[in-house]
């Protein structure tokens, strides 16, 4: 029995700097950067006072006040992309298919924008441990639970199939979509709405980040923080956003009639075992990962067009990822476009690896590979082709993504548009 | 003028990084490395943010990459009794 | 779960998901050994909340885990960046490997064959709450280091994986209760597509002020004073639940990499699956639950006639405790109403996503002592089932349904074999 095959049918996305898939295209395509100093809150007192925002009117989106007290912003962000992805993909769900569709998502840090607005009301601005349960909002029991993101998306789409979030810190994304891959293939549902979605910009996401010096202090500079591979780059821009692609059975997108985007045919995710955040020089655990996914796909390291980095534009990161593409691509990688869509969107954690299979997604349509932003000074250690500030035309058969997250966790996805598929 | 950083402190420090150690231990070996001790790169960023709060100001940038108690102590006397 | 292909006679089955180690932390009992005497004893530990700054909160009655001393179990460098949810991890980890006599020269040859997954569904509140406080009342500056790896769902398999030095697939789930199934679900997964063993399980440690605050909104929260009226599910007292801290890990195996090495194997996952129906509808739930646990038993090759005990989920609420009833009679038809069903749980309340996975252990338990434990503080059942309340129930039962159900909507449903019943 042959595998069955997992097509990409629908997109979409809610980014900084475009909400939307056309609008997030225009934005890489371009090269512009959705970086700015944070509006969200007053980022006075913090180390790190920039971030990539989302300009986000929740009524333009349809939520009334109720709908927008239910759903956290990150629900939100994932609520609007879902919408965009199952209409882009003509999906409608009825009977025995709603069984047979789930939902995977992703998210790193779920609800606690909302859990720390909350928080402030009940403990009166950090005075008490003994906190006052009736200065909570009614809604809190929502923010707490993570596992309402999918339980929104699924009541939103309609599916019935096997439901769940996951969060494996900044590799939740990938895994998201890799997991439903995996359980497409493996029979046990046909059609799933994957994706990831995380609103993170608040105080304690930035004082947490700001303590182990992860975040770039570039505040002088914001358009320009982000400098993934550069030599200059002094850790990653907070950001913010979801993706949410359409994943189908091949045959069952064919029957329907359903246009294929592209196919993800590899995931492995494996531990570094390591540190929760520190990454070795050498790689090899990412490389496994990548070579395992290569071997799902049935794909050779050498047929790789396109590399879409992890890329936070941390030193040790960019340096991690670098050695583990080119232990695995060898003189291939030299020859490889790879680029970080966070120089232009910032890093939204769990959400990211979400948006930039997304960007994948476009990039394969288009044959554009999205450029790295801000690039100029090149750094030893970081010796590919990342494209500098300006996208690139490349013909897109098979593209390569890859994440890391604290907690050592090491993702890669791989995607393939196969001759006979049209878009 | 501020408090010198004494190696009973930063033993103290370390504790709350989950590392126990005696403080003579420390001064007799103060080119040992942190990582012999077991405290990693995030202890020694909890150990200068401490630090910084408890002294009112900050420590130079390169303080969280000191190898060793010795250096890591000199490096941070010299930053405090210099005013720099 | 069972994959029926490939199958190496004397060697166990290569893809099979066996459970060859347990590590429990349980408000009953810390260890397989306390616990299962607590469980088959029928001993209730729910009991007036007593964790500091909750005293005062609406919530009067938890299962709270005493008599728990990480310091004994755990190195202090890895408790100083974690919060009370990943000690229980770490610990309950180190208890399913040393059951699961798997150590390091197991796996030090290919540390890629061993991976992680928990599930994950209040996080590390308590450390949170704290450093919260620092933020608010002090200032940037005084939040620490390991904030960004104490409080966030993935903290505990990341921790796991690192200190045992496991570079396998690692996961985390974050489920409503259902996700402590789910866990399992991916385990298999993993060992299907190669994995020798995962370390597979949820803790969960929701009993801090502000974690208490923010379930106050869930329904059928039990706010009840009286300890043993708390929470009594398939009574017409149904009252809700009680909340709980704790949980379990375990070491699943592929068989045949069980059998190369000798080990014991304790029980069979052999099938599960999992529904979603939406957030209260009970209704609804109760044709979602019914098919996920057709869906499990399919996966299992199980006929209805085999299962010879329900683990229920054991909601709490009357609509809710009605749809299990219907969920059970509607997958197992009239076999449902003598199945007898139990849930261990009403003696040591709901710990979210862990809660499913005491429900595993002390389904392994059962099977391997063939009695089927009671359902504390229940009498005087009002649906068409047989709960097993009162004693324990010796009836040599050697197949078991788990369900569990969530807030979110969420259905699960997982067989587990007896270990003797699978032949090698």
């Amino acid at each position: 029995m042959t595998r069955r095959r997992v097509a990409v049918t629908g997109v979409g996305v809610v980014a900084p700097g475009g909400i939307g898939a056309r609008a997030f295209w225009d934005l890489l395509s371009n090269g512009r950067t959705a970086t700015r100093g944070i509006t969200l809150f007053d980022p006075a007192g913090f180390r790190s006072r920039i971030a990539a925002e989302v300009d986000f009117d929740p009524a333009a989106h349809g939520f009334d006040e109720d709908g927008a007290a239910r759903a956290d912003r990150y629900i939100q962000f994932a609520l609007v992309a879902a919408r965009e992805a199952v209409a882009d993909a003509g999906l409608e769900l009825g009977g025995d298919d709603a069984w047979r569709t789930g939902v995977s998502l992703g998210t790193a840090v779920g609800g606690t924008t909302r859990l720390e607005h909350d928080y402030t009301a009940v403990s009166q601005e950090g005075s008490w441990w003994d906190v006052d349960h009736r200065l909570a909002s009614p809604y809190l029991h929502r923010a707490f639970t993570p596992a309402t993101l999918a339980s929104a998306v699924a009541e939103q789409t309609g599916a019935r199939g096997p439901v769940q979030t996951v969060s494996t810190g900044c590799t939740s994304g990938l895994d998201a979509i890799g997991y439903a891959v995996h359980s497409i293939q493996e029979g046990r549902m046909d059609v799933c709405i994957a994706g990831a979605s995380d609103s993170p910009v608040s105080p304690i996401t930035v004082a947490c980040f700001d303590a182990i010096k992860a975040t770039s202090a570039n505040n002088d500079d914001p358009a320009h923080a982000s400098r993934p591979f550069d030599a200059n780059r002094d850790g990653f821009v907070l950001g913010e956003g979801g993706a949410v692609l359409v994943l189908e059975e091949l045959e069952h997108a064919r029957a329907r009639g359903a246009t294929v985007y592209c196919e993800i045919g590899g995931y492995a995710t494996f531990g570094n075992a390591h540190h929760m955040t520190g990454l070795t020089a050498e790689g090899l655990e990412m490389a496994r990962a990548i070579e395992t996914a290569l071997g799902q796909a049935q794909v050779n390291a050498g047929d790789i067009d396109y590399v879409n980095a992890h890329g936070s534009g941390t030193k040790q990161n960019d340096r991690h990822e670098t050695a583990a593409v080119k232990r695995v691509l060898r003189d291939h990688a030299y020859k490889t476009p790879m680029t970080s869509i966070k120089s232009m969107v910032g890093h939204s954690l769990g959400a990211i690896g979400a948006i930039e299979l997304a960007a994948c997604v476009l990039a394969m349509t288009h044959h554009v590979v999205p450029p790295t932003a801000n690039y100029e000074t090149p750094d030893p250690e970081c010796d590919l082709d990342y494209v500098p500030r300006t996208a690139r035309e490349h013909t897109l058969r098979s593209v390569l993504s890859v994440g890391s997250g604290f907690g050592g966790f090491q993702s890669a996805v791989v995607m393939t548009r196969p001759k006979e598929v049209r878009a | 003028m501020s408090e010198r950083l004494t190696m009973e402190e930063l033993a103290a420090l370390m504790k709350t990084a989950g590392i126990t150690v005696d403080p003579t231990e420390l001064a007799s070996r103060p080119d040992s490395q942190f990582d012999d001790y077991g405290l990693d790169s995030l202890g020694l960023l909890g150990i200068v943010g401490e630090l910084e709060n408890r002294r009112g100001r900050a420590l130079p940038s390169n303080a969280d990459r000191c190898k060793s108690p010795g250096e890591f102590l000199d490096l941070v006397n010299s930053s405090l009794m210099t005013g720099a | 779960m069972n994959s029926r292909s490939g199958r190496t006679r004397g060697a166990g089955t290569p893809g099979r998901t066996v459970v060859t180690g347990m590590g429990i932390v349980a408000p009953n009992g810390i260890g397989a050994e306390a616990f299962w005497k607590a469980t088959e004893s029928g001993d209730s530990v729910l009991a007036r909340v007593t964790r500091q700054g909750c005293e005062h909160l609406p919530l009067r009655v938890a299962g709270e885990v005493r008599d728990f001393d990480p310091g004994t179990l755990v190195e202090e460098r890895f408790l100083v960046q974690t919060d009370r949810f990943s000690h229980y991890a770490l610990a309950a980890a180190d208890m399913a490997l040393e059951d699961a006599r798997l150590g390091r020269a197991d796996y030090e040859d290919d540390p890629y064959s061993v991976g992680v997954v928990t599930a994950a569904g209040s996080g590390g509140g308590e450390f949170g709450q704290r450093e919260l406080q620092r933020l608010w009342g002090q200032g940037p500056r005084y939040v620490g280091p390991y904030q960004s790896i104490a409080w966030f769902y993935a903290a505990s398999t990341g921790q796991v994986s690192i200190r045992r030095g496991f570079k396998g697939p690692c996961g985390v789930v974050c489920g409503d209760e259902a996700g402590g199934l789910d866990a399992f679900a991916h385990a298999a997964r993993a060992i299907r597509q190669g994995s020798r063993a995962m370390l597979a399980g949820a803790t969960e440690a929701p009993l801090a002020p502000y974690s208490v605050v923010c379930q106050l909104g869930y329904e059928g929260l039990s706010t009840a004073e009286d300890p043993e009226r708390a929470y009594r599910p398939f009574t017409d007292k149904a009252c809700g639940f009680v909340p709980a801290e704790g949980g379990a890990m375990f070491v699943v195996e592929d068989e045949a990499a069980a059998g190369r090495r000798g080990a014991t194997v304790r029980a069979v996952l052999a099938g599960h699956a999992a529904t979603f129906t939406g957030p209260g509808r009970w209704e609804e739930s109760a044709e979602g639950l019914a098919h996920a646990i057709r869906g499990a038993l399919r996966e299992a090759d199980c006929a209805p006639e085999e299962i010879d005990v329900v683990f229920a989920d054991a909601f709490g609420s009357p609509e809710a405790d009605a749809a299990e009833a219907r969920a059970i009679s509607e997958a197992l038809g009239s076999h449902g109403s003598k199945v007898p069903v139990t849930a261990p749980k009403t003696g040591t309340g709901r710990a979210y996503c862990a809660a499913a996975t005491l429900d595993v252990a002390a389904a392994v338990l059962a099977l391997e002592h063939g009695v089927v434990p009671p359902t504390p503080n229940v009498f005087e059942v009002c649906h068409d089932l047989d709960v097993v309340t009162g004693d324990a129930r010796a009836c040599g039962p050697r197949t078991a349904l788990v369900l569990s159900r969530g807030q979110m909507g969420s259905n699960s449903a997982l067989v587990i074999r007896k270990g003797s019943d699978s032949p090698a």
